[in-house]
């Protein structure tokens, strides 16, 4: 009870401020939500890598978190119970899209998998069946790396999320998390050929920069010529409540130190190493989003075209 | 035939009568207000301004919330152009609450009931048809309005600061005033084509 009426307070609170925060993704259960639209963009990355690398790990790695993160969309939902209904729209929404990729993704897998694994299993991988998985859950990979950005930026009542490079920056994210989700899986279970190792890590460094320019664009537009509610969340992110998750989480952790990691001058380059680049990288991706979430403001409700009589 | 309302700012006083009135007749838990009214200033020293700007649910002509919606809980009446929740079909996702300019959406995971002591009858009475876990807004009172009723904000204005009437009529009150006192809509950069005008305080 005290917490439900602390939970009221503080919707009292916000309601009376001219920046209102938004609390619903990103707080008590809506931290599931995060959680799940950061291991759904990890694992469609993981299984682009997968089948780009031919390295089963990653598809089995992708399947694993995209089921994880089906759950934890679950979790956070009102009526999980209810969570069928939400391919009824989509036509329109975001939402319904990603869960009908989600879906596609998951079924897809299901069917392509098992043969790798089990020879006697009824179907082989490379039959109808296993085409008609194979395809599936391609077509869902890409919905899942596509549809999350849109869902932030449909969100016309926090401007923040509504700038047009949004989308490509979760698709980006979804690239750096699946490079980092198959380091991780190499370092594990045995790097196929030095050679492969040192590809992704190339790739890896590719989309981390990529990652760098679209973010620093991002920001710049929305400080130069976003709204106020914008602005202030970019400041909330940079310089305000969650600039600790950012400089710390994100900066650091998933940028600084897997980049002094792989200059080799710290430790020799290592199996370890890459593990440690891996989970430092998805780590520093989780806090981006983190901090995206949190950081959002709802636009405030203002008389602009008023003039004093 | 498109509802709409028109809130004369000059008028209102700010006494809260539309939160209560609507409260009231909805029997909205804590943490849901279909109605509110917020404080606000205008202009710049010495020529400042206070004001009340009461808010609700502007059943936008493209509402954003209904093309949001992942399973169509959010829609818009075909008749009379009122944006609804059909709280069966609603999973508790909350992207209407993002799609929304106006953030006049709430989340009910509340108790049900004001008091320490649980609920009074009223509340018992009132609150029985609300679902817990799902979005909850204005409907500009679709019952009363089909019943030849005005909204209960509108009926209880002590200030007679709110008018109701149809949008598509250019002859309604509603029309003439926005026309004649140059209502206004908020978040006109929205393009959502809210249904609520606002008269110049």
């Amino acid at each position: 009870m005290a917490e439900i009426s602390a939970k009221y307070e503080q919707l009292i609170h916000d309601l009376r401020q001219d920046f209102r925060p938004q609390r619903e993704w990103g707080e008590g259960r809506g931290l599931f939500l995060v959680i799940g639209h950061f291991l759904v963009g990890v694992a469609a990355g993981a299984w682009l890598f997968g089948l780009l690398f031919d390295y089963p790990p990653g598809l089995f790695a992708g399947f694993l978190l995209a089921g994880i993160g089906g759950i934890a969309h679950l979790g956070f939902l009102g009526r999980p119970e209810r969570f069928w209904k939400m391919a009824r729209h989509v036509r329109t929404a975001w939402v319904a899209r990603g869960f009908a990729g989600l879906t596609l993704f998951l079924a897809g897998a299901a069917l392509y998998l098992p043969p790798l694994v089990f020879t006697a299993w009824p179907w082989q991988a490379t039959s109808a069946i296993g085409w008609l998985g194979w395809l599936m859950a391609a077509a869902g990979m890409i919905i899942l790396i596509v549809y999350m950005g849109f869902v932030y930026s449909a969100s016309k009542g926090i401007p923040f999320w509504t700038s047009p490079l949004h989308p490509l920056l979760y698709m980006t994210y979804a690239l750096r998390g699946g490079a980092a989700a198959l380091l991780v899986a190499m370092a594990m279970l045995g790097v196929p050929t030095e050679e492969i190792a040192q590809r992704l890590i190339t790739i890896w460094i590719a989309i981390t920069a990529f990652l760098i320019i679209l973010f620093v664009l991002e920001m710049q537009g929305v400080l130069t010529s976003g709204n106020a509610a914008a602005r202030r969340s970019a400041r909330e992110m940079l310089s305000g409540r969650f600039a600790g998750y950012f400089y710390g989480g994100t900066l650091t952790l998933g940028l600084l130190v897997p980049l002094a990691l792989l200059s080799g001058k710290l430790v020799p380059l290592s199996v370890a190493v890459l593990a440690a680049v891996g989970l430092l990288s998805a780590l520093g991706d989780f806090f981006m989003k983190y901090t995206t979430i949190r950081a959002g403001i709802h636009a405030p409700l203002e008389l602009r075209p008023v003039r004093m009589r | 035939m498109r509802w709409g309302m028109v809130i004369d700012l000059k008028r209102c006083i700010g006494c809260y009568g539309c939160q209560l009135a609507c409260k009231a007749e909805h029997g909205t838990p804590p943490g849901v207000y279909y109605a509110r009214v917020l404080k606000k200033e205008d202009g710049e020293y010495p020529t400042v301004r206070q004001f009340a700007l009461p808010v609700l649910c502007n059943h936008c002509e493209d509402p954003p919330c209904v093309a949001a919606c992942p399973t169509g809980a959010s829609f818009k009446w075909e008749e009379d152009g009122i944006v609804d929740i059909d709280h069966d079909l609603c999973v508790g996702c909350r992207s209407c609450m993002m799609a929304c300019p106006y953030t006049n959406r709430y989340f009910n995971d509340q108790p049900a009931h004001y008091f320490a002591q649980g609920m009074t009858p009223f509340e018992q009475a009132r609150t029985e048809r609300h679902q817990r876990n799902v979005v909850m807004k204005c409907n500009f009172c679709r019952d009363r309005v089909r019943a030849g009723k005005l909204p209960a904000c509108v009926a209880n204005c002590p200030t007679t600061a709110r008018y109701f009437g149809d949008l598509d009529d250019p002859s309604s009150e509603i029309s003439v005033l926005i026309k004649e006192r140059g209502g206004f809509t908020l978040h006109p950069e929205a393009g959502t084509g809210p249904a609520v005008y606002y008269l110049p305080p």
